[in-house]
């Protein structure tokens, strides 16, 4: 019975066989909508208690396999709150709808047609199907992560050591996104004018602090082909010069970081850069919470009165906030270039959000590299200006590296509002003239 | 010097170096900071730069303060962004006094010049040519001009025993010694060398401009910075060839420092219209700069400080000082005394050779300098195409037929004589066409930066020249390379940047000719013509890798000059020690040929018959024959590298940020 409960392989459990069967309303509304009929149950489960080492064997079944190692071990406990939607946006679902069947997927891995706007690929996927795992990938790439468009501003970035919790570096940083095509929100729709490189996503970042930093910048240029390799370019603020970056440097460390550019928003690449793998569906405990009735942190004091997350755990590097019980579709992506750094990633995207709020990272060995943990906000418990956008607000972040001890935690601030992210922000001349 | 003098002065820096970072620590209080309604952030540092020299001692002892603020406006209708930027910068380099000796208020002596005549001495002190007062117009006031604070021309960076021509240079500083000095060019005193931003051009306000963009309905939008600034052009790191709309200041590190702390800002109006994505292009912008600031050039270093490049601030000292006062020449005149080899060491009167002015750009319209840039992204490639009508910041010397009269040391004629080694420091207008770009090949995991440069009215040195110089176009590029490699048994987290440039100069039309000396293979002489090759290239490697959460930077860069055949290798090591404090322990070694020879114009005959050598077949005709030695134009073929050769440094920096 707890099985039945906790590990439901989609495809054997709704007996869909057909990998090419047209996805219907009924789909739509399933993807969406994942609990509105009922919702994920373990049990012991109970909100308001605490799965900590003396009671984490329980739930070991609704653990990924890093979250319960850290439990056992005690570097963390994790609070428990009921299972609760977040509804995307309405445009969102709508577009998906009015779009339904339209996106084909070629031979080659990252060929797409047909995709306007929405999900493209909102039928539950198939173990049987072999592209099921690409599926949920574009369903990721075209997913409403920031709307269409969105800042975290400002973003702060810890380097922390794992075992005496020293905090080494605070990086502050502005990250602004914009999508400029298959857009369902912001006038003009779907797609941005004035476009001739054809782009589908910029990322601007502006490090603000420390000051050997000081005025860095990276602007990431994704093409709508996705067979197109990015854009990218560093404007390092001691040289006072826009440099071109190369492709290394995206699976890098940035800026010293234990994050690499490609583990942006949980992956941050082209589809054609891994071969995707689809390994079935589970209820796994995700972080998911009210921001504004999380233990937060009074360290950074906003004029608007906002505060981030706060963190503790062992090396301070794990958030204080709340995780419940979520549909999440385990996707595992191994690079295609073989000097990759790492040898794979298995992500737990969440099923109704396509957020990618765990995934855990595998050295070129094979072994455990690092883990991450994207903390969601509901929209409606948090800054004023973002309720009812319908966007799962990536809050507050952990990647740790298992092997080096070490780990990096952001803290959000993150803000649906289109006027932060205006277009001319994500050209290679504005890091020239915001530079000094 | 010798080596426990160098462990000596390196341990007492070493010391005093603690001592700042320690009265450094003291200031707990201050911290990087944003006003109340976030429209005002400050923020800076404090620096100790501690460099040790090989067989020299102490070389730098740079304390520096750095203030930057910038407040934001509230912008109204017009401006979507308007703020003002200012960052102060002050030092005191206590090398002038730690180190007086070699820099500062006691550096020099007496000197002995080399005179390889046989029926004389080997060397002569300043003031006692063989050739001298009482022969003809030849001799000067040693009174003036004593034999006192001064060293060998070059004898900081080759020998001076091989039959060269060389004379004393006065290294104290200006108001210590006023030798020698170029008002208005190279005439600073000890504040001005110790305090090097506290100048009459304000320098500690090191950026001071206005920052405003105004916005238009189709989406275009036109951003002005007034105010001092540096404007950077180009995508290159180390080499100048679109970046040189500001002047830098080489007496800081020669060229070892960082672009952007060298270069000396100037009042400018910069302004980009933005258009975005056009056409065809992702991105395409206009840019106008002009530079309406009075003429800066370039800071060489004068005679007497640590760091020159080429050694020119020491060359112009001593030739100024040869014309206000007079000079012993070495090894110059060829005496008609039967049985006798070797040239004498010469006293020359004031007014004869040498150095007479530096004829700076007074501020007019007519002297500033303008440029234009279009710039964009089109089909992912990053290009830039340029246009800047500039001052030369490097001097030009005039001489010759075209430099100053001059007194005939044989006749007591004063007139411009072709071929004198009697100049006048110009800087021609040079106008510059360029471009530049960018592009990433993903096969080879690289990227690509090349940048080039098309120049007119660039003048060089020219020993075939009556009046010693030319008028030559220059191409210029720079192909840069740049990949990131995984090497796992150095470090298996985190890529190396390797990153490797080519920069290769093209002189048109350019000169240079065997001379009668030459063919008939005389030693000790050269081909006459510009010092300056006609093609040479550099090429730089940087293998740079980082760890401890990019705390921990080692890095090598290493430069060749193919023509000069000289190498610098220079190791550092870069530790973020916190957030707050950063040191930076660095070496710089040379390799290679060092110094090298060129004709000097000894034999140029400028004074025929007097001065004629038995290679001139017309006693009358002036023009050079070749005979050469390091001083002073073999500097040119040596490069910035190889005159740097023994200049082999141990450097630590160490930073506080607030």
């Amino acid at each position: 019975m707890r099985k039945l409960l906790t590990y439901m392989l989609t495809g054997v459990a709704m007996g869909i066989v057909s990998t090419a069967s047209a996805a219907d309303l009924k789909d739509v509304e399933n993807s969406f909508y994942p609990y509105k009929a009922s919702v994920p149950q373990h049990e012991g489960l109970k909100s308001g208690m605490t799965i900590n080492q003396s009671n984490v064997e329980q739930f070991k079944d609704i653990l990924d396999e890093g979250m319960y190692q850290f439990i056992k071990d005690g570097w963390t406990e994790m609070k428990v709150t009921d299972t609760m939607a977040f509804e995307l946006n309405k445009a969102y679902i709508e577009a998906t709808k009015a779009n339904l069947n339209k996106a084909v997927l070629g031979d080659k891995t990252g060929d797409i047609k047909g995709f306007i706007s929405g999900r493209p690929f909102p039928a539950e996927p198939s173990l049987d199907d072999p592209k099921a795992g690409e599926k949920l990938a574009w369903n990721y790439k075209y997913g409403y992560n920031w709307g269409d468009s969105g800042a975290v501003y400002p973003f702060y970035w810890k380097f922390r050591d794992l075992n005496s919790a020293k905090v080494e570096r605070t990086l502050k940083f502005n990250f602004h996104f914009l999508n400029l095509k298959h857009r369902v929100n912001d006038e003009p729709l779907p797609d941005l004018p004035k476009n001739p490189a054809n782009l589908f996503r910029a990322i601007y970042v502006q490090v603000l602090e420390p000051f050997d930093v000081k005025n860095t910048q990276l602007l990431i240029h994704r093409y709508e082909d996705d067979l197109k390799r990015d854009n990218a370019w560093l404007y390092l603020g001691f040289q006072r010069r826009v440099r071109r970056l190369a492709t290394g440097q995206i699976t890098d460390s940035f800026l010293g970081s234990d994050l690499m550019i490609e583990d942006f928003e949980g992956y941050n690449g082209r589809i054609s850069d891994m071969t995707w793998t689809y390994k079935g569906t589970k209820n796994v405990m995700m972080p998911f919470y009210k921001h504004n009735e999380q233990e937060l942190s009074t360290e950074y004091k906003m004029s608007d009165g906002y505060q981030f997350v706060e963190y503790g755990g062992k090396g301070g590097c794990f958030p204080n906030v709340d995780w419940q019980l979520r549909k999440v579709y385990v996707l595992e992506s191994v690079p295609v270039d073989p000097n990759h750094p790492i040898s794979k990633r298995i992500h737990y995207v969440d099923a109704e959000t396509f957020t990618l709020p765990r995934t855990v990272i595998y050295d070129r060995k094979g072994e455990l590299w690092k883990t991450f943990i994207i903390g969601q906000a509901h929209p409606d418990y948090h800054l004023a200006k973002n309720k009812g956008s319908g966007v799962s607000i990536d809050d507050s972040f952990m990647m740790l590296d298992v092997q080096g001890a070490h780990c990096t935690t952001g803290q959000f601030k993150g803000q649906i509002d289109s006027k932060l992210s205006p277009r001319k922000k994500f050209t290679v001349q504005n890091m020239r003239v915001t530079g000094k | 010097m010798t080596k426990k003098k160098y462990l000596k002065l390196g341990s007492k820096a070493a010391a005093l170096s603690m001592a700042a970072a320690l009265s450094v620590t003291g200031l707990s209080g201050a911290y990087a900071g944003t006003s109340a309604d976030g429209t005002l952030e400050w923020s800076g540092f404090l620096e100790n730069a501690t460099f040790l020299r090989k067989d020299v001692g102490l070389v730098k002892f740079r304390n520096t303060v750095q203030l930057e603020l910038v407040k934001q406006f509230n912008t109204g209708n017009t401006f979507s962004e308007l703020s003002f930027n200012v960052t102060f910068r002050g030092s005191y380099d206590g090398v002038y006094d730690l180190n007086k000796r070699d820099f500062g208020r006691n550096a020099g002596g007496a000197i002995n010049l080399q005179s390889t005549f046989s029926a004389g001495p080997p060397s002569v002190p300043h003031g006692g040519g063989l050739v001298s007062t009482g022969a003809f117009f030849f001799g000067f006031d040693t009174a003036a001009n004593p034999n006192s604070g001064l060293i060998v021309l070059g004898s900081d960076s080759h020998a001076n025993d091989q039959g060269g021509v060389s004379f004393g240079v006065p290294v104290r500083p200006c108001d210590i010694d006023n030798r020698g000095c170029i008002p208005g060019y190279l005439d600073l005193s000890l504040d001005n060398l110790r305090f090097p931003e506290f100048n009459s051009r304000m320098d500690f306000l090191r950026e001071a401009y206005i920052d405003g963009s105004i916005p238009f309905s189709n989406g275009h939008e036109l951003n002005i910075r007034l105010g001092r600034q540096q404007v950077v052009w180009g995508r290159t790191d180390l080499f100048r060839v679109l970046d040189v709309i500001n002047p830098v200041d080489f007496s800081r590190q020669n060229i070892y420092d960082e672009l952007e702390d060298i270069r000396i800002p100037q009042w400018i109006l910069n302004m980009d219209y933005r258009m975005g994505a056009v056409g065809s292009f992702d991105d395409l912008n206009l840019n106008l700069v002009w530079n309406f600031d009075k003429f800066r050039p370039n800071s060489l270093g004068q005679g007497g400080t640590p760091y020159q490049i080429l050694g020119a601030g020491g060359f112009f000292r001593g030739m100024k000082n040869c014309w206000d006062n007079g000079c012993t020449v070495a090894n110059f005149a060829g005496l008609p005394v039967p049985g006798t080899t070797g040239l004498a060491a010469t006293d020359f009167a004031p007014g004869s050779i040498g150095i007479r002015s530096a004829q700076m750009p007074k501020w007019k319209i007519g002297n500033t300098q303008i440029g234009f840039k279009v710039e964009g992204v089109k089909n992912g490639v990053g290009f830039s195409l340029n246009y800047l009508t500039y001052l030369s910041q490097l001097p030009s010397l005039r001489g010759g037929s075209a430099g100053p009269a001059a007194l005939n040391n044989f006749t007591g004629e004063v007139k411009p004589w072709p071929y004198l080694i009697a100049f006048d420091i110009a800087f021609p207008r040079i106008h510059l066409f360029g471009g530049s770009a960018d592009f990433y090949v993903d096969s080879i995991k690289s990227v690509f930066r090349v940048e080039a440069a098309y120049t007119t009215g660039e003048e060089f040195a020219n020993t075939l020249r009556p009046e010693l110089f030319s008028k030559n176009d220059v191409v210029r590029y720079v192909i840069g390379w740049d990949r990131d490699t995984f090497i796992p048994f150095l470090n298996k987290d985190k890529a190396f940047l390797l990153s490797a440039q080519l920069f290769g100069q093209h002189i048109l039309n350019h000169e240079l000719q065997d001379t009668p000396a030459t063919l008939a293979g005389v030693p000790g002489f050269t081909k006459a013509g510009i010092p300056d090759w006609k093609s040479n290239w550099i090429m730089t490697f940087l293998f740079k890798g980082w760890y401890m959460q990019n705390r921990l930077s080692p890095q090598i860069l290493s430069a060749y000059d193919f023509r000069a055949g000289s190498a610098v290798i220079s190791p550092s090591v870069d530790w973020l020690i916190s957030d707050s404090w950063r040191l930076i322990v660095a070496a710089n070694f040379k390799f290679g040929k060092g110094p090298r020879k060129f004709d000097d114009c000894r034999s140029c005959n400028p004074w025929g018959p007097f001065t004629a050598t038995p290679f001139h077949a017309n006693p009358f005709a002036a023009g050079s024959v070749g005979l050469g030695g390091f001083e002073p134009l073999g500097r040119f073929r040596a490069g910035p590298i190889g005159m740097a050769s023994r200049e082999d440094e141990i450097q630590v920096t160490l930073r506080y940020r607030f």
